[in-house]
């Protein structure tokens, strides 16, 4: 597992390589890629959708369509990971816009006899899988932001913090934390600014160790 | 909207980026993408603030059976195209062939949603000592007839360097440039702002700062030049 920033720009060093040659119609670099990052974007679209066996098909299509656009992957303006987890991400979310019309997917998931209206999906399914705050605080904590983060509330933590794990929408946060759209907007807005100049002075230590 | 206002190009790439961009909006944002620098540079910085975030999560190996149907939807597409690589030189040495297969697959491409004019093809050739003999078509534009989207599709490897970016102008008679936006490396589609090619007959692509001449206007003489009649 990729810990902290200088690893994900390690790790995505290696990918660089595999990515172009993927580009060049290589199958086999292609195969090694898959092999390094299938199980961390796998993680990333059941967080998102939790259904395994669509979450498989999102992976399927993310890996084709990175085969395909392996050749436009620019190596100058993002890094292979960011990149990678990116298409999965939007893909997982592109999924979810069409689950919205088939209402049954949710319903299996919830334990049967269970009809309390606020249990919600990722409460009955998470089981052993972190919550999104404790992921976002694992998340701070190897990136050395836990400090800066704690100017925010717990609310405004966990808002971003559905958001970025479980692929929440404004209003399915607002409903989720019982509060008004418009403060939920606004804490997200929030939570992404701090998150910014936290991320943006780690980035400076970060590389100023590297020099 | 204008989307070249910084703090709104930021507040969208955020939203986009952490997934609280949804539905039609997001759709919107993806198809301006491609046309608009200011944006994708946000995106960009963006997905690269959050996306390590994910480094947090505990990787989840996929079934043996996700890689199998991977390479078999591979082999499939690898047939139908028949482009493997031994036959690939012959088939850039096939130019002026290609140059009408990708025209229509544009064409076609353009055609499926349209009710209204049928698209217009634009040829742009290489200029000056660019060019590799007489007028070398390099790259394919097919405009929507709507005059709202435009896919440039580079039908030889088209002349850039990694820190420079390729940028689409459309020219009135005698006027001045109007930018359409950084082309896609490997060709794709561009949204354009309404009434933008109104007066325009030809098509021009600059070498520029990554994500686009800083100033509005080009700042080297045109690579690739096409006329067209809208």
């Amino acid at each position: 597992m990729v810990k902290n920033v200088s690893e994900w720009t390690e790790r995505s060093r290696e990918l660089s390589g595999l990515l172009a040659r993927s580009g060049l119609g290589d199958r086999a670099a292609f195969a090694t890629l898959y092999q390094r990052t299938s199980a961390h974007l796998l993680a990333v679209v059941m967080r998102i959708n939790r259904d395994k066996a669509q979450a498989e098909d999102i992976l399927q299509e993310v890996f084709v369509n990175v085969w395909r656009a392996a050749k436009s992957f620019d190596a100058a303006q993002s890094q292979p990971l960011t990149w990678l987890t990116s298409i999965a991400r939007n893909r997982a979310i592109d999924s979810l816009r069409r689950l919205q019309t088939q209402p049954q997917f949710q319903t299996h998931a919830a334990p049967s006899g269970s009809d309390r209206e606020d249990e919600s999906v990722y409460d009955t399914v998470a089981d052993a899988a972190p919550g999104p705050l404790d992921l976002l605080t694992q998340a701070s904590a190897a990136r050395s932001l836990g400090l800066c983060m704690e100017e925010l509330s717990a609310l405004q933590r966990q808002s971003v913090a559905l958001a970025f794990f479980q692929g929440l929408s404004h209003a399915e946060i607002a409903a989720q934390l019982r509060q008004p759209l418009g403060t939920v907007k606004s804490w997200v807005r929030r939570a992404l600014l701090t998150l910014r100049s936290c991320l943006d002075g780690s980035l400076q230590r970060d590389g100023s160790r590297a020099d | 909207m204008d989307y070249g206002r910084p703090d709104l190009a930021d507040r969208l790439a955020a939203d986009y980026a952490l997934g609280t961009l949804r539905g039609p909006a997001r759709h919107r944002f993806e198809v301006l993408l491609p046309a608009h620098p200011r944006l994708r540079q946000a995106t960009l910085i963006w997905q690269e603030r959050l996306m390590p975030l994910s480094a947090a999560l505990t990787p989840v190996p996929p079934s043996p059976a996700v890689w199998r149907r991977i390479e078999e939807r591979l082999d499939g597409t690898a047939r139908r195209a028949s482009t493997d690589r031994p036959q690939r030189l012959a088939f850039w040495r096939g130019l002026a062939g290609f140059a009408s297969i990708a025209a229509l697959t544009l064409a076609v491409l353009v055609a499926v949603p349209r009710e209204g004019p049928p698209p217009v093809i634009v040829v742009l050739a290489a200029t000056g000592e660019n060019a590799g003999g007489a007028a070398t078509p390099s790259i394919v534009a097919s405009i929507s007839g709507d005059g709202r989207a435009l896919v440039a599709r580079p039908i030889v490897p088209v002349a850039t360097r990694p820190d420079r970016s390729l940028e689409l102008w459309a020219i009135p008679p005698g006027g001045k440039p109007r930018s359409l936006g950084v082309m896609p490396g490997a060709g794709g589609t561009m949204a354009l702002p309404a009434k933008v090619l109104a007066g325009t007959d030809t098509l021009a692509v600059t070498l520029e700062a990554p994500g686009g001449s800083p100033s509005g206007a080009p700042t080297s003489p045109p690579l690739y030049v096409g006329k067209f009649t809208l």
